[in-house]
């Protein structure tokens, strides 16, 4: 923690973000749209039927999925800008002049821009205690979920910080990073339907889509797959991998973050030089 | 404490950077003199590690760019042609965040800033944000910053762009401090008259090779037997200029009324007997010798030709 308070590159980072008035207008809409849907979603049931505190998941389902789509949204913006921006600001060249490694910055720069995320999680966590109010959720549920969110934004940070270190320009990178954040919860679900369904055509009856390794695999790599999971709420088959779909997940996720941070530092390296010992071009 | 060997850079098919060989001895400032294009930001990025030359070597403070970027990093300080500045950050924020970067330990970084500021005759703008300062101000402030870690050697590129006259001798003054503070300073421009003032050493780039290099009065006097000379006489014009235009060392004949300017391609000699048959034909001269109040004129006659 120590390192963290006298990290230069955190500490700026810090005094910028928290200086400028776009960040606090983040958090107000932010906490203004949780707030809405969640009373919302309340009055109308509550209108609707006569509804017991405690019976209710449905709640914290919709809950989960309306953040889960917030932080897909919110993370890689807030990743997607860091390097390029500073390319765009003529001041990446002085930073790579100094004695920060293009490794640390990558770490700072991804470690703030979390950061952020992670005050939004914290502000709203008086929204999630209401809902436990309504229960329906075991606090062993709750956890992996706070867990699996944590990695999923750590992921689509990662995510964000190479688009902006590949690209050279924010606009372009912001996009490319929401193209693939949609890739890999959207993209990757439909894949896992159509080669389900491709299965089923193909193979003798009695043989189930998902008794094949491959598919279980790429079925947990699925946030939404993998989300359902954890909730409760069976998405029609139930997941049978060596080991928790949330487990595998997670390991996964972290294990491409790491090779996204790792390959941003090389990325960002002002003259590489090459391992093998011949030079490019 | 500069040296340059062969040095190349290629973009693609085009060369920026033909075998350079540079030498910048310790507490030496050299300008570095170009037309756009020529080549100078190129070799000043090698220099400050952020770009890989094709091939050739470079060194700073006797550490290989290539191979100890570290090394080079904390002699060194750059400053860019264009560079930007944070904008939520305080000028005194802004160069404890650089002084940081660099490793100075936070205790010495109060009083360290305070004398940066003071140098760079910022002291009243120590609590004004950054974005608000004009560009004079930024440039001055961007000066700061490179001396944060009290490098030896500072390359300096274009540092007066942009400034209005007032701003660019405050930048000339500072740069003349740095100078009796001991040092290295590799700087390029494209106002030469300035250069002429604060440089030990001038080279002369253009499209990537470095043509003429060596003290400013050298350079000036013609290493490749081009002086610039400035002719005044009181009355008879026509005459004058006949003579001049007649004799064959005489190029690029600039006539103002009264006033001569023109290349010379010959010996110190050739301009002796040039003179005195200006004299023999009874032109009352008030002014003959070479112009090296306008080191432009000596840049254009250097650089004219090599590019085509
Ligand atoms: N990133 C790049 N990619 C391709 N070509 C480049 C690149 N940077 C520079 N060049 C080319 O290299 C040559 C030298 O450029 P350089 O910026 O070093 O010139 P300069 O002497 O600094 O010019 P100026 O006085 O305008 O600043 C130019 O012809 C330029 O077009
Ligand atoms: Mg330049």
């Amino acid at each position: 923690m120590g390192a963290f308070f006298t990290n230069p590159l955190i500490v700026k980072e810090m005094r910028e973000r928290f200086r400028s008035k776009k960040s606090i207008w983040i958090l107000a809409l932010y906490l203004l749209v949780m707030g809405a849907l969640l009373f919302g979603y309340l009055y109308l049931e509550q209108m609707n039927s006569l509804s017991v505190p405690g019976e209710e998941r449905e709640v914290f389902v919709v809950m989960a999925v309306v953040q889960y789509a917030m932080f897909c949204f919110v993370a890689p913006a807030l990743s997607a800008g860091t390097i390029s921006g500073e390319r765009e600001r003529q001041t990446l060249n002085i930073l790579l002049t100094t004695q920060l490694s293009p490794f640390k910055i990558v770490t700072s720069k991804l470690v703030t821009s979390l950061a952020y995320i992670f005050l939004l999680v914290v502000a709203s966590v008086p929204l999630y205690s209401l809902l436990f109010l309504y229960g329906g959720i075991s606090p062993s549920q709750l956890l992996t979920m706070v867990v699996f969110f944590a990695v999923n934004i750590l992921f689509f940070g990662s995510l964000g910080l190479f688009c902006s270190t590949w690209i050279r320009r924010t606009g372009v990178s912001t996009i490319i990073a929401y193209g693939l954040a949609f890739f890999f919860v959207v993209g990757t679900g439909i894949i896992v339907l159509f080669l389900a369904q491709l299965i089923e055509e193909i193979s003798p009856p009695g043989v189930h889509p998902f008794d094949y390794l491959g598919m279980q695999i790429l079925c947990s790599l699925n946030p939404v797959f993998v989300m359902f999971s954890i909730l409760g709420v069976d998405p029609g088959d139930d997941l049978r991998l060596f080991m928790d779909p949330w487990l595998f997940f997670v390991i996964a996720c972290c294990f491409l973050s790491a090779v996204l941070v790792i390959w941003s530092g090389y990325l960002l390296k002002p003259v590489r030089r090459s391992w093998l010992g011949w030079k490019k071009r | 404490m500069i040296r340059t060997e062969h040095l190349t850079k290629q973009y693609g098919k085009l060369e920026a950077l033909t075998d350079l060989n540079l030498e910048i001895e310790q507490g030496k400032v050299f300008g570095f003199i170009g037309p756009n294009g020529a080549g100078k930001s190129t070799t000043m990025l090698i220099l400050a590690t952020l770009l890989a030359p094709t091939s050739g070597k470079a060194y700073v403070a006797g550490y290989d760019v290539e191979k100890e970027p570290k090394a080079v990093r904390q002699s060194l300080g750059y400053m860019p042609d264009f560079f930007g500045v944070y904008d939520n950050l305080k000028a005194t924020e802004y160069l404890d965040f650089y002084a940081s970067a660099y490793n100075i330990p936070a205790a010495k970084r109060k009083s360290l800033i305070a004398d940066l500021l003071e140098l760079v005759n910022l002291s009243n703008k120590a609590d004004a944000y950054v974005d608000s300062l004009s560009r004079g101000m930024k440039q001055r402030l961007g000066l700061a910053r490179c001396l944060v870690h009290s490098p030896d050697v500072l390359i300096l590129d274009e540092p007066a762009s942009g400034l209005d006259p007032r701003a660019r001798i405050e930048m000339r003054e500072i740069l003349k401090q740095l100078r009796s503070m001991g040092k290295t300073i590799l700087i390029s421009s494209h106002i030469l008259p300035e250069l002429a003032e604060l440089c030990d050493q001038i080279g002369v780039i253009e499209k990537g090779r470095l043509i003429a290099c060596g003290d400013v009065d050298e350079v000036s006097v013609g290493t490749r037997g081009i002086s610039v000379m400035q002719l005044k006489v009181l009355s008879r014009q026509e005459q004058a200029e006949a003579i001049l235009s007649q004799s064959p060392y005489v190029r690029r004949l600039d006539n103002k009324s009264s006033h001569f300017r023109f290349h010379f391609t010959g010996t110190e000699e050739d301009k002796a007997e040039l003179l005195s048959r200006l004299i023999a034909e009874g032109i009352p001269v008030v002014h003959f010798g070479d112009s090296n109040e306008n080191l432009e004129d000596v840049f254009l006659a250097i650089t004219e030709g090599v590019g085509n």
